[in-house]
């Protein structure tokens, strides 16, 4: 056998180990997405626990982040005190909105939930899953951050806690409200 | 006693109904749904398609498949719709294109791989192997003389 052939040998088995290595100890949950920098698809749905609708289009220009809960959702409750911080602090400025969009839940238990945990911002029901789908969600919690031109820049799996909320609070929503487009990601 | 005819009739009439039985309960929306349900994955139930799965999100996309199906969506658009919000996770069959090449090709690479260093190995075996030696003459001289002479004393 030839060195060459030796080499891709080598080449080709420390790729299969590496395959195996991410099969077996990888986190099979974790889907990556494919919608970072891509528009934001736009919608709308009735608001939990007052009259009318509430739509992205209404928020056009500001930066969004957007918070997929459920009432049955542990890991949501874990994040929840962050989230209102965040809108506590980042809330003020006029170009910053964050909204919930509850998913696969009863509005009732919805309530109950926001009643027990507190709110200080919109949600949106998403009542046939027609937005989770739009945004390739499939568990709860997931939080997108979009860009005042209406563009994808973060998708977190996961709640916002430790070193991803120093991240968003630090330098994600910073620097988007800033005016930062590409180099602001997650 | 039951006449030929009349029994015949009657057997005819039972599969008529029962051929029409297994139709009723499955409309041609039915069978489409479940059709473009079994590509795509249950992605919180790792190996089901949304078909098979009993999951709430399994049920909910199931809805959305049927409602796009009714809304005229062919089952191209809808899988192409899915793609572009999952990505290749979604489809119980990767797409064959990119680096899913790998996926699909792969084993068959390293059947040929294997079977290729097999053969090479065998084959090393063989070459190497000595050859037996002609076995030595089991009679020396003295003893050939001696069987000899004691078969024709």
């Amino acid at each position: 056998m030839t060195r060459g052939w030796q080499i891709a040998l080598i080449v080709g088995l420390l790729g299969l180990f590496a395959l195996f290595y991410q099969g077996l100890w990888g986190n099979p949950r974790l889907i990556p997405t494919v919608l970072i920098g891509t528009p934001a698809p736009a919608f709308a749905g009735p608001a939990v626990g007052a009259d009318g609708t509430v739509s992205l289009e209404q928020f056009r220009g500001k930066v969004v982040m957007l918070n997929f809960w459920a009432s049955w959702c542990l890991e949501c409750r874990l994040e929840h005190q962050n989230l209102l911080a965040i809108n506590e602090r980042f809330g003020r400025d006029p170009n910053f909105v964050m909204l919930g969009v509850n998913y696969q839940d009863q509005e009732a238990d919805a309530l109950a939930y926001l009643r027990t945990y507190g709110s200080n911002f919109a949600h949106v029901r998403d009542v046939k899953g027609a937005i989770s789908f739009d945004y390739g969600v499939y568990g709860v919690p997931e939080t997108f951050v979009v860009d005042q031109q209406g563009v994808i820049r973060c998708k977190t799996i996961g709640p916002i806690i430790g070193t991803v909320y120093a991240e968003y609070t630090q330098r994600l929503l910073p620097g988007l409200l800033q005016g930062g487009t590409e180099a602001v990601t997650c | 006693m039951l006449r030929p005819w009349l029994a015949a009739g009657v057997i005819a009439a039972a599969l008529v109904t029962s051929a029409g039985a297994s139709t009723v309960d499955e409309t041609a929306l039915d069978i489409q749904t479940r059709e473009v349900a079994k590509t795509l994955r249950c992605t919180v139930c790792q190996t089901e398609n949304i078909w098979e799965s009993g999951s709430p999100f399994a049920r909910q996309l199931r809805d959305n498949v049927r409602e796009r199906l009714e809304k005229g969506q062919s089952p191209e658009d809808i899988r192409a719709y899915f793609l572009s919000r999952y990505g290749d996770y979604i489809l119980m069959q990767p797409p064959t294109r990119g680096v899913n090449w790998l996926v699909w090709l792969g084993p068959f690479a390293l059947l040929l791989i294997g079977g290729a260093l097999l053969y090479r190995t065998l084959r090393g075996w063989v070459t190497q192997t000595p050859l037996p030696a002609p076995p030595a003459d089991p009679l020396d001289e003295p003893s050939r003389r001696r069987i000899e002479r004691e078969l024709h004393s």
